[in-house]
């Protein structure tokens, strides 16, 4: 591939790029957070880079880092045919604090790429016009792709919504209705004391 | 009731003005599984919408990380359902990228050949399936007989119908059988005659044309910036083809063109996909030609690939390896890499981290039509209800590659 | 510090060091079979063979070989580096050692690996080494490839029964001789021996003996294939399905420190092994500390009693605060438990405390044989941790039964399930007031009027000080049995329903106060529970 692209970004941004590798034919580069929209809209206007696809957009999650998640983006230029990945590290060990620019206001694709990386890891764009869940739905507690997060985990059955004439609504009533739903699999182990509970 | 023979002032009349909000459900016959769309309708127009998915959301990429490499195939399979061979092969060939392998290339011709029938397959569907919600059921059911004939040489060959978890790293789950190519020349010789009979049917047809023609038009920026691919971004005029710009497997030694509309509405978006089952059917002769009758299907790398089953009864060497990929599972060296290919609805992408050990660490599938569905706001604003139905049906969104 | 080199990585080695020594303490991996470092060399397998360049100024040890020659279809004659096995070669200053880089290495390793294959029995789907297989891992890594014996393997006895404990299949042993090294090094027992030569070789048992020494586990320990196999725990799990928890043994005060194996699907503890230490127990345990680990599932007190019927937790509790309210603060006496670990003895030490109990005792198992290798006379893993937590204060079960006899007692409260001298458990028979928290039926769960189930060392965090001093953590590893609750939980129960104040609220501020009291002030004269 093409490794002009990392010189021309490093050319231009020498201290907003931590790293940059080639592994596999992949061309990466590990900005700094902060860089994050200003690199993005350089490479979507520069005549030599010409992205104008951003194709993907995700997060991943390491748990024994810190920053713990690494947004991953990846621009193709249907022009020229090259691609590049860009990677971020964001978020602290807790998974507090995770923000990072949005891209919406350069590419539209971003939109519902960002807001599903909210719904799946909590990470927070900042100027997102809409960040609310796309795959789950609004009452959903937790961010499932997120390490901690255990499969087996049961979600708390979710309250009926505002609505007139509820209890004209089949089951009749929060309690009734079938109860297979509502088995817990493991305990919590919430607090420290649970390896001596 | 005023009584007709009297003339009334508008303003006499009380008619509510604000916008209406209709829910056009999850459960739907036009939502193509499982959309729900809100809108507000002045009248027939939709003035504005909110498209929500997700109800078909079933965590693939979490359960990715519970197990092996090998144990993602059936996941990736039930991503775009219609066309699950161009999944499998999708998957194996990120795996074998990261592995550094390529398989042999009695195996390349092999997965083409799947591919494209599964594509022809995928196509088949979103178009009748179109064709189907405008009243035409004949055509549809025309194509799905087509379908099924795809679906019986899958069967013959897999031993599944649709998800058949057919791809391996470092090559397929068995060898074609001896009867493959005699049978996919004829299904493919009947897939063209169906093809030309429902364009005889369909296209002279007003009001298939009518329904069709300058609804759900998006601008070829718009589709750029939303990060179209595949059909729908060949219907805007643009001709990126991930087989003809960034060739994988062997398509670029084979000949095809790729059907590029002008329009950009949702019959340019029908008439691609016509066009493109004929190109696949191209493809297959070549491939079909070109592929060896004898020769092994998968890489020689004790590592990757399963021995054969007489060596696993037979010899200690057999078992042991047998017992060490099974058991520990495919050990694919710490990396990341981002592999994507022509699936069913575009560039089909798989980002893969591995840590080293047998369980992906993340495995993220790049879902074309996720992104398709994003643009589906912008193209029904401003259209009438009615025509959600046909542009809808030409985005061809399928649920589970949309939600995973 | 003197280093050399392997694979263009600087090793440091102490002096005495082997190659595989110094290259295993730097985290470095030469694959090998028969060398262990808890035991003498022997350098029977040939699989850690590595290359030595020739030091400067020497030529190189070349042998004359014969390679085939592909093109000309024939034999040419080649020069070939000798090959010295990395267990046996001293390593020396400024060595330059090629093991991976070498493609000498790299094919002998796999031809070794092909020899010690070639008359391997088809076995994984029922061996119990199956997970943890040198063989296998090793045939993956260094060979790869088929075998090239096409004829048909020889056959030798399977099963043979060695010992009460230990089961040899000698179409599986590749005679790395580690068992019988173990046998002589390790237990000082040289019961094994090889037999036979050429490929008819397998291992056999002295004349008229059995593998009967204190040690037979850890020949099925040491052996890395599945040739010998512990009777006990032959065909009951598959590892793969086990998980590891980082313990310490219980079965004497020696205090080895092991992996206790569970299924955290079925929450049954199949196995330990011996983890290493080089302070206490260097790779070893013993048999009688390896088969402990049936006491977690047998005999267990799994539900609160009362006068030896099963009752709800809430009842037993009331009527044990009931019974502990019955007599005066110099009449109860307090009962520690040399089998339980610091935090449930402080627990119960708090709440004597805060009683105003002026009578503290201990118990725990009765003595046993000690030897001089790793096993210890006194049968409880904690005696150092009870004395140096009461100050000394605690007296021996002997004095308990003598102020029982005076009538001295008026409520006991106890920890633990045994007690030194079984003849003395007549003593506790008429005694009313008597509240056990125990894990196992015994002596003192029987006579208990109340007994409440404590969970045993696999299922709570403890600590637990060894007859040296050292004070060891021992994970847990599984669930709470039944309706059993770690001691100290009970304890605060109890506290609760009698507004007594105890000085911790979370395990861990328990785990800290426990760790305050002085290991040395526990004096060496103290008799050991089980009396003299």
């Amino acid at each position: 591939m093409s490794k002009a692209l990392i010189e021309l970004v490093k050319k231009n941004f020498p201290d907003a790029v931590l790293e940059s590798h080639s592994q596999l034919g992949d061309d990466t580069l590990v900005l700094a957070p902060g860089r994050w929209k200003e690199v993005c809209l350089f490479l979507k206007d520069n005549p030599q880079s010409d992205m104008d696809m951003l194709t993907d957009l995700t997060a991943v999650d390491y748990p024994d880092r810190d920053p713990r998640f690494e947004v991953v983006a990846h621009l193709y230029s249907l022009q020229r045919g090259h691609r590049l990945r860009l990677k971020a590290k964001v978020g602290d060990r807790d998974g507090e604090t995770v923000e990072i620019d949005t891209l919406t206001e350069l590419w539209a694709s971003a939109n519902w790429m960002e807001r599903e990386c909210f719904d799946m890891f909590g990470v927070k764009f900042l100027g997102h016009p809409d960040l609310r869940r796309i795959l789950t739905y609004p009452e959903f507690e937790g961010h499932p792709l997120r390490k901690d997060y255990p499969a087996d985990k049961i979600q708390p059955l979710v309250q009926y919504r505002d609505e007139p004439n509820i209890d004209k609504v089949a089951p009749f009533g929060v309690d009734e209705g079938m109860s297979f739903g509502r088995q817990t699999h493991a305990r919590n182990r919430g607090d420290d004391d649970s390896r001596m509970n | 009731m005023e009584p007709l023979d009297q003339e009334l002032e508008s303003s006499e009349l009380e008619l509510p003005t604000e916008p209406m909000l209709l829910n056009v459900g999850p459960a739907h016959p036009a939502m193509h599984g499982t959309v729900r769309i809100v809108m507000e309708l002045s009248g027939e127009i939709i003035e504005r919408c909110d498209v929500q998915v997700g109800y078909l959301h079933r965590g693939f990429e979490k359960m990715c990380e519970r197990g092996n490499w090998s144990q993602v195939f059936p996941y990736v399979d039930r991503c775009n359902y219609v066309s699950p061979m161009l999944n499998n092969v999708g998957f194996a060939l990120a795996c074998e990228k990261l592995l550094g392998i390529t398989v042999p290339e009695r195996c390349q011709w092999y997965r083409m050949i799947l591919g494209e029938l599964a594509r022809m397959s995928d196509h088949l569907t979103c178009d009748g399936a179109m064709a189907m919600e405008l009243g035409a059921f004949t055509p549809f059911l025309w194509m799905i007989k087509g379908r099924e004939m795809v679906w019986e040489i899958m069967e013959e060959e897999t031993g599944a119908r649709l998800t058949h978890s057919f791809g391996r790293v470092g090559g397929m789950a068995a060898p074609p059988t001896d009867g493959f190519k005699e049978h996919t020349r004829a299904v493919v010789q009947h897939i063209l005659t169906i093809i030309d009979e429902v364009e005889r049917l369909l296209l002279g047809n007003r009001i298939f044309l009518d329904r069709l023609e300058n609804v759900g038009v998006i601008s070829a920026a718009d589709a750029v910036s939303l990060g179209w691919t595949g059909p729908c971004l060949r219907a805007t005029g643009i001709p990126y083809d991930v087989r003809k710009a960034h060739p994988y497997l062997k398509y670029g030694e084979v000949d095809f063109d790729v059907p590029v509309g002008t329009t950009s509405d949702s019959y340019d978006r029908f008439m691609v996909r016509l066009a493109e089952m004929r190109q696949s059917a191209r493809i297959i002769e070549q491939c079909l030609e070109r592929m060896a009758d004898k020769g092994p299907v998968n890489v020689d790398d004790p590592r990757v690939v399963l021995p054969p089953k007489e060596e696993v009864y037979g010899s200690i060497e057999g078992t042991i390896q047998h017992f060490k990929i099974i058991m520990e599972g495919l050990k694919l060296p710490a990396g990341e890499v981002y592999s994507y290919t022509e699936g069913g609805n575009g560039e089909l992408g798989f980002y893969l981290v591995s840590d080293g050990s047998g369980t992906p660490h993340r495995v993220r599938i790049r879902p074309p039509c996720f992104l398709i569905t994003a643009g589906l706001e912008r193209v029904i604003t401003g259209q009438m209800m009615a025509d959600v139905v046909p542009s809808f049906g030409s985005l061809n969104m399928i649920g589970g590659e949309c939600d995973r | 510090m003197p280093s050399f080199k392997l694979d263009d990585k600087d090793i440091d080695f102490l002096p005495g060091d082997t190659i595989i020594r110094a290259a295993q303490r730097a985290g470095v991996d030469v694959p090998h079979y028969c060398w262990h470092p808890g035991l003498s060399v022997a350098a029977n397998c040939r699989m850690c063979l590595v290359e030595l360049m020739p030091p400067p100024g020497r030529p190189a040890m070349l042998l004359d070989v014969l390679a085939w020659d592909d093109l000309h279809q024939t034999y040419v004659p080649q020069k070939k580096p000798k090959l010295q096995p990395a267990c046996q070669q001293a390593a020396a200053d400024g060595m330059v050692v090629k093991s991976q880089t070498s493609e000498h290495a790299v094919r002998a390793r796999s031809a070794v690996q092909e020899l010690l294959l070639l008359n391997h029995p088809v076995d994984c789907p029922i061996c119990d080494q199956a997970g943890e297989c040198r063989l296998q891992d090793y045939w993956l890594e260094h060979q790869a490839s088929k075998k090239r014996m096409k004829d048909e393997p020889i056959h030798k006895p399977k099963g043979v029964v060695f010992g009460p404990t230990i089961v040899y299949d000698a179409e599986r042993c590749i005679m790395c001789t580690r068992c019988v090294r173990v046998s002589a090094e390790l237990a000082n027992d040289p019961v094994l021996s090889m037999r036979e030569r050429g490929n008819l070789n397998e291992i056999t048992v002295a004349p008229g003996r059995q593998l009967d020494h204190g040690y037979t586990l850890m020949t099925e320990y040491v052996c890395p294939v599945g040739a010998l196999t512990s009777s006990d725990f032959r065909f009951k799990a598959r590892v793969w399905f086990l998980r590891s928890a980082r313990s310490t043994c219980v079965g004497c005060a020696t205090g080895c420190s092991s992996y206790t194996d569970f299924d955290p699907r079925n929450q049954k503890v199949y196995r330990y092994r011996p983890r290493e230490n080089a302070a206490v127990n260097k790779y070893w345990m013993c048999d009688d500390g390896m088969l402990d680990y049936q006491r977690i599932h047998q005999g267990r007190v799994l539900e609160a009693r009362i006068q030896g019927e099963g009752v709800s937790d809430a009842v037993a509790l009331e009527k044990a605060a009931d019974l502990i309210k019955q007599a005066s603060p110099q009449k109860t006496a307090i009962l520690l438990s040399a089998e339980h670990s610091n935090e449930d003895n402080q627990a119960l030490l708090d709440f004597g405390k805060a009683l105003g109990a002026l009578q503290l005792y201990y118990s725990g198992r009765p003595q046993g044989q000690g030897d001089d290798v790793l096993k210890s006379a006194d049968k409880n893993p904690n005696t150092a941790g009870v004395l140096a937590l009461s100050g000394g204060r605690a007296k021996p079960f002997t004095d308990l039964v003598a102020a029982l006899k005076e009538g001295k007692v008026g409520v006991l409260v106890a920890l633990g399930s045994a007690i030194g001298n079984p003849n003395d458990a007549g003593a506790l028979k008429d005694l009313k007031n008597f509240v056990a928290l125990s894990t196992h039926d015994g002596p003192l769960a029987d006579h208990a009027a109340v007994v409440l189930p404590a969970s045993s060392w696999a299922e709570v965090d403890g600590t637990f000080v060894n007859r040296t001093g050292l004070r060891q953590e021992s994970d847990r590893a599984i669930n709470p049995q039944g309706a059993s609750r770690p001691a100290f939980r009970w304890v605060q129960e109890l506290a609760k329903l009698l507004t007594l104040t105890l000085p911790w609220k979370k395990a861990s501020e328990l785990r800290s106060l426990s760790q305050g009291a002085d290991v040395s002030a526990s004096s060496p004269s103290a008799p050991p529970p089980g009396g003299e």
